[in-house]
């Protein structure tokens, strides 16, 4: 029950509405016994449809009624067409009964020349009095598949209830899935065209919306996907082959992480250069990684500027396209400096034309955002902790070091662990964080671990780190033995440093600590 | 000029504390109402009512209270030849009511009730071609099936009873421009679709096909100025979406994303400090369906007052343990 305010009443009035309620039960009761007493003796008749008719008139979520009702009409055969009458008058009680709308989709399969145009106009109606029924969106969805209206045609369709209304969210989602359609993989198609749905319309038209109304929110969303479009899923691959464990390590962007091993004697001796090749049948494609001589590692890694992994691929045209809104953006934030959604778009657009950059706007603009909506805070600090790590790891590529520093940064969550495969030194001193999650276990080069200055309470990630030898915990949250056996293995831990922990205060820890760490030479508490 | 929000204003002398007492008092007053109109009214759902007054009966501790004997009595009369359960006596099964009547029997620890080898082929016979599931033998398609599907075989045990990678092709069919999910392919991203879809993909182990942070924003975006949740963009809040948003950002790992001290006040808001209950909004008429979502928000929120709740499958945890699922979370 939804929306149903309540009233208060005199004690009088409340004895009348319970005398009506009584009567009203009694009717109910009595139609209803009917209907089963009807069904169980097998009585499919036109006064079981009138009984049916009278409760679904009121009720149109009783299910078993309107299943009774189908038993009758396919024994019947000839009573469709004023079955699609009741329907509509059932709908316009209720537009939002799952039951009404799955029946009337049943009847007009099974009439033998079914009426789409009706049906279609009958959408239009619906709509025009809620263009957010996803009731009926989904039914003139349907509607749409069976009489071949072309995907062009219901994009017009949208158009013109953007345009004309607000609260449009259900139309940008159509257009969403009516795009995807016409262009499968990217926003742009290859030659420029007078398509009147190309690319910079697109563009243009979501602006016009959140131009003109910049609260409408539906446009922002619709914004943010076409800004992410063409973001593709494209897989670094790093091998890391090893003389001591003959391992094969393969990163994916965006799934898990596979180990394999080589088949044995793959790698027989060391004197000789190796070549291998890695074959994948899931995205069908290769990776070629040479083992020189003498060597006892090699990796092959897809770099993350070129395969643009963080921002889509950025043409020209768009390039200039999206400049140009970032002014428009600028100075609508001028005018509305509390509006979040400028503020959160500015960010976007920042980080698809220039990530590294923009970094100083993009902090200060993640400030504002917190104090302009302070309920999101938390999701913002971890947006913001996100592209820090990216424009880190942007600035590690370029400088061809295997150091991954953040310190300072207002951290509150790690991600894109899977860049930091060939990292040995990792330093996030300094900053929120709470834990070390599981995806810290891919770090297989790892050798040191600074993380001073923070929240961290768990260490979940910190296992089998083959080359793991220095962590540094000083001023963090880890409170028990429990949170410190993930480093018991990792056989080459030698330095460890808990001081400024509550654990660390806690009666013989020492002794327990070299019990379940008997290879590490230098403890501080 | 321009959009206005829609929302509710929360008075200042609305409810600020937790009327456990109050509310364990209303549902188990409840049942007894057979001669009561609305009552009657909504007997097409009734196996549901059960499950949600057991639940969040339970959740406070009261589950005693309630007439076990007569409510298993009401379940064996309610499966079917084919194996399915009905809403009540004399309604046809449905996958909605089949879900309902498993979880009460896991409440109650009395699975023996029923023949459960029947209920997994009434299951199993749903699942159509493109891996989706019917909601009973009449057809209609949506991804709340796919959910009560993988939810009643995993209470069983026998999720391999159906094809899960045809099943799983489809949900992820249902994920939209915005990394919510809908009814069908194509659908409009809802809340309750959406905890639908990602319990589904928890229970199928596939949670690493959402896209979190994308849908964790879209998600933490239903958070009004009043501290409630919409169950989609222009939408009034309603406590029932302090479940429907809050469990699926608590299922991909995002539950720190939404302000819990105003979602926590607004859900008290929500009480009637009359007759107990929960109403969809402040001053509105209270129900044992927002009853129940309004205390398992609660308990989401970390209410020690509350027993913990299972986000997947909107249970108690001590009776998922005694059954050993362990539903994934995304952390």
């Amino acid at each position: 029950q939804h929306g149903r305010v309540k009233v208060k009443t005199t004690a009088q009035q409340e004895e009348e509405k319970k005398k009506e309620r009584e009567k009203k039960l009694k009717i109910y009761v009595a139609a209803r016994d009917a209907c089963f007493a009807k069904r169980k003796e097998g009585v499919k008749d036109e006064e079981a449809l009138e009984l049916t008719q009278q409760l679904l008139s009121s009720n149109p979520d009783f299910a078993t009624l309107w299943n009774q009702r189908r038993e009758i009409l396919t024994h019947l055969e000839t009573i469709y067409d004023s079955e699609l009458h009741f329907l509509e008058s059932c709908l316009k009680v209720n537009p939002k009964s799952y039951g009404s709308w799955f029946h009337r989709g049943w009847v007009s399969s099974r009439l033998p020349r079914p009426n789409w145009v009706r049906e279609l106009s009958l959408c239009d109606r619906c709509l025009s009095l809620d263009d957010r029924n996803f009731h009926c969106w989904d039914y003139r969805r349907m509607v749409v598949k069976m009489s071949g209206v072309s995907v062009e045609k219901e994009l017009e369709f949208t158009d013109r209830l953007i345009s004309s209304n607000f609260s449009n969210y259900s139309s940008w989602h159509y257009r969403s899935t009516l795009l995807t359609l016409l262009h499968p993989e990217s926003p742009e198609p290859k030659s420029p065209s007078r398509d009147p749905q190309t690319h910079s319309h697109q563009y243009e038209l979501v602006q016009n919306a959140f131009f003109t109304d910049p609260n409408d929110q539906s446009a922002w969303f619709y914004y943010r996907w076409l800004l992410g479009r063409g973001n593709f899923n494209c897989f670094v691959v790093l091998y890391f082959p090893t003389l001591a464990t003959i391992t094969l390590f393969c990163a994916f962007l965006f799934s898990q992480r596979t180990i394999c091993d080589l088949p044995p004697g793959t790698i027989s001796d060391i004197t000789n250069e190796h070549n291998l090749t890695v074959h994948w049948s899931e995205k069908p494609t290769r990776r070629d990684c040479a083992l020189y001589t003498g060597r006892s590692e090699s990796w092959c890694r897809d770099s993350a500027t070129d395969q643009e992994l963080f921002r889509s691929e950025l043409s020209v045209e768009k390039t200039s396209v999206l400049q140009s809104e970032l002014e428009s953006c600028n100075q609508l934030q001028e005018l509305e400096p509390l509006n979040k959604w400028c503020l959160l778009t500015i960010i976007l657009l920042m980080r698809a034309l220039d990530p590294l950059g923009y970094e100083k706007e993009t902090l200060a603009h993640f400030q504002t955002l917190k104090e302009v909506d302070p309920m999101r805070s938390a999701y913002y600090s971890d947006l913001c902790s996100k592209f820090m790590i990216e424009n880190t790891i942007l600035k590690m590529e370029y400088a061809e070091v295997r150091v991954f520093s953040i310190s300072d940064k207002n951290l509150t969550t790690l991600c894109h662990l899977d860049q930091l495969l060939l990292v040995t030194h990792i330093s996030l001193s300094s900053n929120q964080l709470c834990r070390l999650p599981l995806q810290f276990a891919m770090l297989q080069c790892l050798e040191v671990l600074e993380a001073e200055n923070n929240l961290i309470e768990k260490l979940e990630g910190l296992y089998h780190l083959p080359k793991l030898e220095e962590v540094l915990l000083r001023n963090n949250k880890i409170s028990s033995l429990a949170d410190l056996e993930p480093l018991a293995s990792c056989p080459k831990l030698k330095h460890l440093d808990l001081r400024g922990n509550p654990v660390s205060q806690s009666d013989g820890v020492e002794a327990e600590l070299k019990t379940l760490l008997p290879n590490v030479t230098e403890l501080l508490l | 000029q321009g959009t206005q929000i829609k929302d509710v204003i929360i008075k200042p002398d609305a409810p600020a504390t937790l009327l456990l007492d109050k509310h364990a008092d209303y549902i188990a007053a409840y049942g007894s109402k057979k001669d009561d109109y609305e009552y009657t009214l909504s007997e097409y759902l009734r196996m549901s009512g059960i499950y949600w007054g057991l639940t969040v009966m339970d959740l406070m501790g009261q589950l005693h209270r309630m007439s076990r004997a007569e409510i298993l009595e009401f379940i064996k009369s309610c499966q079917h030849e084919s194996g399915g359960l009905s809403a009540s006596i004399g309604h046809d099964p449905h996958l909605l009511y089949t879900l309902s009547s498993v979880q009460i029997l896991c409440l109650y620890d009395s699975m023996d009730c029923i023949d459960v080898d029947r209920v997994v082929e009434y299951v199993r016979g749903l699942q159509q071609e493109d891996g989706s599931f019917a909601g009973d033998k009449w057809g209609e398609i949506d991804t709340r099936f796919s959910f009560c599907a993988v939810a009643t075989l995993a209470l069983l045990g026998k999720m391999d009873a159906i094809n899960i990678g045809k099943a799983i092709e489809f949900v992820l069919s249902c994920m939209n421009f915005d990394g919510g999910f809908g009814c069908r392919p194509g659908s409009e991203s809802h809340a309750g679709q959406i905890y639908c879809c990602t319990g589904f993909l928890s229970l199928t182990g596939q949670l690493h096909q959402v896209n979190a942070d994308l849908l964790g924003w879209w998600l933490c975006e239903r958070q009004l100025p009043s501290g409630g949740l919409n169950g989609r963009p222009e939408k009034l809040p309603d406590v029932c979406y302090s479940w429907w948003v809050l469990a699926s950002l608590k299922i991909i790992g995002k539950i720190h994303w939404i302000d819990k001290t105003k979602l926590r006040a607004f859900i008290l808001a929500c009480q009637d400090e009359e007759t107990g209950g929960f109403a969809d909004r402040p001053g509105d008429m209270v129900d044992p369906f927002h009853t129940l979502f309004g205390v398992a928000g609660l308990s989401l929120l970390g209410d020690e007052q509350v027993k913990a709740v299972n986000p997947v499958l909107c249970m108690p945890e001590d009776v998922l343990q005694r059954r050993g699922l362990q539903p994934d979370l995304l952390s």
